[in-house]
């Protein structure tokens, strides 16, 4: 068995080491990061707008125009994230080359704006705010990638205008990127035109249909789900953040799944996905943190008899309950130990596939597409991310049982075993 | 005056161990800044550390951080996951003494 863990590690290390040191998912996940207070902004406001029971309260003009007032706040952020996510991954890639990187920053940005649809419904001018937010996602990941490698690249050969000593510095800095910006945009543009006389129009339905749309048909599955939260546990049993190596790869899918979910929330409409980004986050995440390991420390307090199981349960509790797992996961431990292998995997598995079947069937609302801080304690992150409804937190609340259930008898074993070589090592001291 | 900084994904279970370093810093009469942060803050942050510690979760990214590390001429290593799960403040603090001390 531990020769057999040995070689599964030196498969996982190396897979964990290329995902994350690789510079365009480093960006991405980091581009996600810099979006991610703008994007939870505008979900408190979907929240405070979409406040359960106010409408029976309150008069149908008064709630309406209480909708309208704060209908800026998510309208600005949430719902237009992609543009904040392609400026953190332009940023961020250019940062890395050493460039300067707010130019980065907006020369992804601008190049995008190239690249998207300016024409809704025959007025010209305006730009559907659609594309700037899911619709426009992987587009607009593509577009931050190759812009962000294009003005590097103009940068790094030098062709920039070069001023004569005694300039300021900031003019001399707005003047040598005029060459690589002017360059990089233009290709954008020819590519703008060059599409305008395909089938597809402009690139961004070219990229919409091509890519996005089948890869995240994919992604809204249970299938792709289970592969994901069980390659999210099998990382973490080798000690390894499985959150961060796996996200990096799924984010895109499940935002965008998220913001249809948004649109559809806020039109009133009925809900197009099950699976979501907050699917991942709330109900299977969030209740303890990977593993869904709130309920293991209720265990331990329940039936945990062991010194070293009590000790870990008042360390990690606290914890635990904002969703930081990393003492129970280290601690138990949960890494490398084949007795809780068992219930580690199987417990996420059970609770996405109860979720999944709860949510299609219309028991539970779907997840209405706001982000929740993760760090939210489960029952109210399961409320506010089914969009303020209380079957939201009772289906967390049934998850947590689940997951209770399928630890107990192997928390009995650990403790057991725990307990009995305290005793014995206690005695062998008392004689 | 040591400088010790702790990385891991977002900064919040390595400032769980931050408070119990400080504590046994305090214990132990040793004058000590340490402070967590999430692991694309820590490349700005290490021009002002003396050590760098990551917790054993993004191992993965030893061989960026290392790099980083090199450059700005100040040791690193990976948390023992064993001390890391105990939140044991006293090893990892005694652990990060003993690499500035090399």
């Amino acid at each position: 068995m531990n020769k057999f863990m040995g070689v599964l590690e030196n498969v996982l290390l190396p897979i964990a080491d290329k995902l994350n040191n690789n510079r365009y998912l480093s960006a991405l996940r980091d581009g996600f990061m810099v979006a991610l207070p703008l994007i939870i902004f505008g979900s408190i406001f979907v929240v405070i707008a979409n406040f359960p029971f106010l409408d029976k309260v309150i008069s149908e003009s008064a709630y309406a125009k209480y909708q309208d007032a704060l209908g800026p706040a998510s309208a600005a952020t949430l719902s237009i994230m992609g543009l904040f996510v392609i400026v953190g991954i332009g940023y961020k890639l250019t940062q890395y080359y050493k460039v300067d990187a707010i130019y980065g920053g907006v020369v992804a940005l601008a190049s995008f704006l190239i690249l998207t649809p300016q024409v809704v419904e025959k007025v010209s001018g305006v730009i559907p705010t659609a594309s700037l937010g899911a619709q426009g996602m992987f587009l607009g990941i593509f577009t931050a990638f190759i812009s962000s490698e294009l003005y590097r690249l103009f940068v790094q050969k030098n062709w920039t205008i070069k001023m004569p000593p005694g300039v300021p510095d900031a003019v001399s800095r707005s003047f040598s990127a005029l060459i690589p910006i002017t360059l990089t945009l233009t290709i954008f543009l020819v590519v703008r035109i060059l599409f305008s006389y395909t089938p597809y129009d402009t690139v961004q339905n070219f990229i919409y249909t091509i890519i996005q749309q089948p890869l995240t048909h994919l992604g809204s599955g249970l299938p792709a789900t289970i592969i994901a939260v069980l390659l999210i546990q099998i990382f973490w049993f080798f000690g390894l953040h499985g959150q961060i190596i796996v996200n990096s790869v799924f984010d895109p899918i499940w935002y965008a799944l998220n913001d249809d979910n948004l649109k559809a929330f806020q039109a009133g409409t009925e809900l197009p996905h099950v699976i979501t980004k907050q699917f991942i986050d709330s109900f299977l995440v969030g209740m303890g943190g990977s593993g869904m390991t709130l309920a293991v420390v209720f265990l331990i307090f329940l039936i945990g008899k062991s010194r070293q199981i009590k000790e870990l349960g008042k360390l990690g509790g606290p914890a635990g309950i904002f969703n930081v797992n990393e003492p129970i996961i280290f601690g138990l431990p949960i890494i490398m130990n084949p007795l809780v292998l068992i219930p580690w995997l199987l417990a996420p598995v059970v609770v996405a596939i109860v979720t999944y079947i709860a949510m299609s069937t219309g028991l539970v609302p779907r997840p209405a597409g706001v982000i929740v801080p993760w760090t939210t304690p489960v029952v109210l992150n399961g409320f506010l991310a089914t969009g303020n409804a209380w079957q939201g937190g009772v289906l967390q609340a049934i998850n947590f049982v689940i997951v209770a259930v399928i630890w107990w008898p192997f928390l009995k074993i650990l403790d057991k075993n725990y307990y009995e070589k305290e005793k014995y090592e206690s005695n062998s001291k008392a004689s | 005056m040591k400088r010790i900084l702790l990385a891991c994904s977002s900064g919040m279970s390595t400032s769980l161990l931050v408070s119990k370093m400080k504590e046994a810093a305090a214990d132990e009469g040793v004058e000590a800044e340490i402070w967590a942060v999430a692991q694309d803050k820590a490349f700005e942050d290490i021009k002002k550390a003396d050590v760098l510690l990551i917790g054993p979760q993004m191992r993965f990214l030893k061989g960026k951080f290392a790099k980083v590390a090199e450059e700005a001429g100040i040791p690193l290593d990976v948390i023992d996951p064993v001390a890391y799960g105990r939140v044991d403040g006293k090893a990892v603090l005694n652990k990060a003494l003993q690499l500035i001390g090399n």
